[in-house]
């Protein structure tokens, strides 16, 4: 990247310190604006005290199932509907039915089957990652150098292999770009279910302080959420680099050779 | 997706089917039909809490607050980031503010909101402005960023003054940036105004699904499940026609660049 951007990083100073200072002198009300100072005592405690990172093991576990379910069935259905011409008419329009539902109103529908439970998240978040997923993959698919599929075809590759060694490889950056988009919508879709119907994880966590009004332990649990949120990226990116390296490269040698 | 060439019968059988799986299987198992009533006792409940008004009341008032924060922030993000966006000593600033406030889950500012403006309109609205307002921003910057500088240069040596190059030259050349940036926040605008009202309203269509949820009222959550489901399916649609109408001089240039 560029310099290290100091006036922004100033500018943030600046502003953090301003907080602080107008919540000290009780110019910002203390029972809604607490001083920076203090919610950073308390999110200390909680972290070092464990119940923020309980709290976030529980949404964590939620998340990964529900996001881990929705690629284990999008993924493929996108790659199916993308290959298969007839497929794709088949399934087109539940497709295009389903897709408008904003997420969070499946969250009753979901408490009705399951209740508080576990799987009412887990579902929550399979429908919702479910269209971002499924239409990048589809559009990977669908944009694929017919001339790849034709030499698969030629050279006798079974179906599944063709899968597995063509078609996954060349998708891959769409796939993952699905994915990608699916990462914050898991993490909202977990918090809301469980501002919605939850007796515990992060969620529930702020939005029960804030009923309790421990204001500065709410603060201090969108914090945790927030960083939380920084560091799934940074993670996401991670991989997606270490796994996509071989891609990249192999897009470079083609525009070389 | 919906292409207007030739009618999907596949698909739209496919549809049919599966309504007549929901409505024979819903029937033929009474224990079901208690989490799902048949497809026809939901569209019965439908008509008639659209004759009775009250779903129309709750419509009314989920739309009237998602138009208004919808607006407020397609307003105010994209002039802000017409302003960062041209201005980098002023988006340098900022950068590191927005970077920091972005990743957190917008739903999470919900109990926020609560304190600061209690449970009314304004506080549903406020929540709509703030989520759907980064998508807004942060695309209208990236748009203003990938204008060619050649563009701005030429607008300035004409003697554009600022004000009528932000609107003549900059505003019209993001436009595309612009545009999928309204469009994501349509969506989270949505989710938003029906979040907060299942967390903390007493009207709006949000509020009436949990509450029939609660009442266990299956075919009337149902019902409104099915609106609010249509409710984003038209925003979607008006979105696009209206982009489609503002866009297509934007076709007709790039058609006349490529000549």
């Amino acid at each position: 990247m560029r310099g290290f951007n100091w006036r922004g990083i100033g500018f943030l100073i600046a502003l953090l310190a301003g907080w602080e200072l107008l919540a000290q002198v009780q110019l910002l009300n203390p029972l809604i604006v607490p001083p920076l100072s203090k919610i950073l005592a308390i999110f200390t405690d909680l972290l070092i005290s464990g119940q923020i990172p309980m709290q976030i093991a529980l949404s964590m576990k939620r998340a990964a199932a529900g996001y881990a379910l929705a690629a284990a069935v999008f993924v493929p259905l996108g790659i199916g509907m993308g290959l298969s011409q007839r497929m794709h008419r088949f399934l087109e329009v539940v497709v295009e039915m389903l897709r408008p539902v904003p997420p969070p109103v499946v969250i009753p529908l979901a408490m009705f089957f399951f209740g508080l439970e576990d799987r009412m998240k887990i579902f929550v978040i399979f429908f919702s990652c479910a269209w971002p997923i499924l239409l990048n993959t589809l559009a990977g698919v669908r944009g694929l150098d017919r001339v790849l599929l034709q030499t698969a075809r030629t050279f006798g590759l079974s179906r599944s292999k063709t899968i597995w060694q063509i078609v996954l490889p060349a998708c891959a950056p769409q796939i993952a770009t699905g994915l990608r988009v699916s990462l914050p919508i898991t993490l909202i879709l977990v918090v809301i279910s469980e501002m919605v119907g939850s007796t515990d994880g992060i969620g529930y966590f702020i939005l029960d302080s804030q009923r309790r009004f421990k204001v500065a332990q709410m603060y201090a649990g969108m914090f945790a959420l927030a960083l939380l949120g920084y560091l799934l990226n940074q993670l996401f990116n991670l991989t997606y680099r270490v796994m996509l390296s071989w891609h990249w490269g192999m897009m470079r040698q083609k525009d070389e050779g | 997706m919906i292409g207007l060439k030739r009618f999907n019968w596949q698909g739209w059988s496919t549809f049919g089917l599966l309504l007549l799986l929901w409505e024979l299987g819903s029937r033929s198992a009474p224990k079901l039909q208690f989490y799902v009533p048949p497809i026809s006792r939901v569209l019965s409940a439908l008509g008639q809490l659209v004759v009775s008004g009250s779903l129309v009341q709750h419509l009314a008032v989920t739309l009237g607050r998602f138009l208004a924060g919808y607006l407020l922030a397609a307003a105010l993000g994209v002039l802000l980031g017409l302003i960062l966006g041209y201005f980098r000593g002023l988006h340098g600033l900022v950068a590191i503010v927005i970077e920091l406030l972005r990743p957190m889950p917008s739903v999470a500012i919900i109990p926020v909101a609560v304190l600061m403006l209690g449970i009314g309109d304004s506080m549903i609205v406020a929540v709509t402005v703030y989520a759907s307002v980064w998508p807004i921003l942060v695309n209208t910057i990236d748009g203003v960023h990938h204008i060619e500088h050649v563009l701005i240069q030429t607008g300035r040596t004409f003697g554009l003054r600022r004000r009528k190059l932000l609107r003549r030259v900059i505003f019209p050349a993001a436009s595309p940036y612009i545009v999928t940036g309204l469009r994501i926040g349509l969506s989270i605008a949505l989710i938003l105004v029906t979040t907060a009202e299942m967390i903390i309203g007493s009207k709006g269509l949000g509020f009436f699904i949990m509450d029939e949820e609660r009442a266990m009222n299956s075919a009337n959550m149902y019902a409104g499940i099915l609106v609010v489901a249509a409710l984003g399916y038209a925003l979607n649609r008006v979105f696009l026609q209206l982009e489609g109408r503002m866009m297509k001089w934007r076709h007709g240039v790039a058609a006349g660049g490529a000549m």
